[in-house]
């Protein structure tokens, strides 16, 4: 049994990245692998946005994340840095400067690249998305 | 302690890629990492001396690409065959890097732990 870690550099809507990386997760924990975090980098960070509205007959990425990591207590990582770029912001974020509204809720954790690198160090293997 | 290549593949300035890539080179190096970095194919651009980002709207981070030794980055590889496609002769180059083949590259990739592409 092996132990990974999974980074998805791609948005939920307009790249396979985060489907593939999904499913990647999914098949791994299936296996009896275990998978040190999911991290969120780059336009990755856009999966966790709760105001994703896809159409009723399309498979909603985002959701595929949070049913999986409330399953598998998988924590779901996204990096803080990328995520302030993109307008990817959090309830503690969103107080912190003085914004009304958020869209990242408790299924994902706003962490920093570190946590990436030690996930890396910890884990047999980095899997990107 | 692991052996983790970044890899530039695309050029600067279009995409964000090349910057998070530094970020997250020079943060591996502050984490006690070995870093090593490659630049390829369009890559290869970031290296190109004298640019001057912020004409149009970006920032540059390229100027950091100096500080690659500070952080104890000693490990800078550019792609000999990209740097002629995009007609990179050493006297263009902004930092100092170790120029090789596709072979020695593919070597060197082989020899660290996790490669990560941008």
């Amino acid at each position: 049994m092996s132990k990974f870690i999974i980074q998805v550099n791609g948005p939920a809507y307009g790249s396979s990245a985060s489907v593939n990386a999904l499913r990647f997760t999914q098949a791994s924990l299936r296996s009896g692998h275990d998978v040190v975090c999911v991290f969120f980098y780059q336009d990755g960070v856009y999966n966790s946005t709760d105001f994703n509205l896809p159409a009723s007959d399309e498979y909603d990425v985002v959701m595929g994340w949070k049913q999986l990591a409330a399953l598998h207590q998988v924590s779901l990582v996204n990096c803080v840095s990328a995520a302030l770029r993109r307008g990817i912001v959090s309830q503690q974020e969103a107080l912190e400067n003085g914004l009304s509204h958020w869209n990242v809720q408790s299924s994902f954790i706003m962490g920093g690249l570190g946590e990436l690198v030690t996930g890396i160090e910890s884990a047999d293997r980095l899997i990107c998305f | 302690m692991k052996k983790i290549c970044i890899l530039f593949r695309s050029a600067p300035h279009g995409t964000t890629k090349g910057r998070e890539a530094l970020d997250l080179a020079l943060l591996s190096a502050s984490f006690e990492q070995e870093v090593s970095v490659v630049f390829i194919d369009e890559g290869v651009l970031h290296l190109l001396k004298d640019q001057q980002p912020e004409l149009i709207g970006g920032k540059d981070y390229l100027a950091t690409l100096k500080a690659l030794p500070l952080y104890d980055i000693e490990t800078v590889f550019a792609c000999k065959q990209s740097l002629g496609d995009y007609g990179l002769s050493h006297g263009l180059l902004s930092i100092p890097v170790t120029i090789l083949n596709d072979e020695a590259i593919s070597a060197h990739l082989k020899l660290v732990d996790e490669v990560l592409v941008f």
